[in-house]
């Protein structure tokens, strides 16, 4: 009788549960009948950034900024500063701990002619490496530029980590799906800058509508001499440089 | 006879496999997905709205803090925003209400990150080796006992 008892209670159980997961289902459907944010045109927008290389401080302050409005998971980045020290002869590349708390002075034990920093992330590229390996269908591009990742269809299986050749991908620890920049889509769908760029102070990064002929960041990609990572690789890069040195990746 | 009913037999099956193959497609892939490409389109409303914004902006502060505001904008601070010494503008209000008091941080770890010297940054930028710019160099609070941090020139 007892054991009898039990059972009716696990299958009552299991019924609830299913039946909550029916449920799921069926708000899921119906939710997903409103498709776009409130009062957003994607079509209406093509976004692009630009980074100053020659304005970078390396104060860390964009890294710190997106790391707190996207809850980025510590020793994980998806924006970061590097510093190069350079010479003729000999290099030092280092980015302690992203720049997310500055840099520190250094002794490269060499002579440098030139050092500058470069803040890194996600290059939003056109022809995507990392959409092309996945394989169901997690990563995609958006109409207005943005490449992003459905954590819902995404497996963790880390092509994408492996296949972008700016190393902007990382596997959450939480969630294990694959995270990344998002030019802060929950921001400038709304009209807003992306976090890095509202807190940069020197002006380095700046975020722009190729759509809009007057905005200044379509303005310096159109008279500027910008450059892109990697161009070899045509990936086209969305996110375009100035003063680029040959030694940044 | 005994043949035509093997057809029959094979035909029903086949049958049986397509429609189970049709249904569990459309249980199985998500409603929006394929509408523009290969990817579920209702994930982009959900990036959308994934979380409220927590960083401001530099106009949100002026709105309670008109008069530091002013001051700020007239200092040669002006072109550094608020929260990148203050922090996120969403730890201190939301939905607003002044939810807890805004970050302060004297230290001068703050003022470094910016204008201690160190390899990488620009010549012209204004940078400090701490032992050649003060006599007695004081960790801590030693910055902000000369300089106004909203306007630091002296």
């Amino acid at each position: 009788m007892d054991e009898n008892g039990s059972t009716r209670r696990e299958f009552i159980s299991n019924a609830v549960k299913l039946g909550g997961g029916a449920l799921v289902l069926l708000s899921g459907a119906s939710a997903s009948g409103e498709n776009s944010a409130e009062g957003y045109d994607w079509e209406a927008h093509r976004y692009a950034y630009l980074i100053d290389t020659t304005k970078c401080i390396g104060c860390g302050s964009c890294v710190r900024a997106c790391a707190a409005e996207n809850s980025v998971p510590d020793g994980f980045f998806r924006t970061w500063v590097e510093r190069y020290v350079l010479s003729a002869e000999a290099s030092h590349v280092d980015s302690p701990n992203g720049g997310k708390d500055g840099f520190p002075p250094v002794e490269p034990g060499f002579a440098p002619t030139k050092s500058f920093f470069v803040p890194k992330m996600c290059n939003h590229c056109k022809e995507t490496p990392c959409i092309q390996v996945c394989p169901v269908g997690a990563s995609y591009r958006t109409k207005d530029g943005v490449v992003l990742v459905d954590a819902q269809r995404c497996i963790g299986c880390g092509y994408c980590v492996q296949a972008c050749p700016y190393g902007s991908r990382f596997l959450s620890p939480s969630t294990h799906t694959a995270e990344k920049c998002t030019w802060c889509y929950h921001r400038i769908t709304k009209g807003m800058k992306p976090a890095c760029v509202e807190v940069c102070p020197t002006k380095t990064r700046q975020f722009g509508d190729m759509t809009r002929e007057d905005d200044p960041v379509r303005q310096a990609i159109e008279h500027e001499r910008v450059a892109v990572l990697q161009p070899q690789l045509l990936t086209e890069p969305h996110c375009y440089y100035l003063g680029l040195d040959k030694e940044v990746r | 006879m005994e043949h035509g009913r093997h057809v029959f037999r094979v035909l029903f099956v086949l049958l049986l496999a397509i429609v189970a193959i049709v249904l569990g497609r459309a249980l199985l892939i998500p409603k929006s997905y394929g509408l523009y490409g290969p990817y579920r389109f209702d994930n982009v409303a959900e990036q959308a709205s994934v979380r409220p914004p927590l960083h401001g902006g530099a106009a949100s502060c002026a709105g309670c803090h008109a008069d530091r505001s002013k001051a700020h904008a007239a200092g040669s601070h002006k072109v550094v925003s608020c929260e990148v010494c203050h922090g996120p503008l969403g730890r201190h209000v939301k939905g607003g209400k002044v939810v807890a008091k805004m970050n302060v941080d004297h230290s001068f770890t703050l003022c470094a990150r910016c204008h201690r010297k160190i390899l990488g940054r620009a010549e012209k930028f204004p940078q400090v080796v701490l032992s050649q710019h003060v006599q007695s160099p004081l960790e801590g609070r030693v910055c902000l006992e000369c300089h106004d941090p909203h306007s630091p020139k002296l």
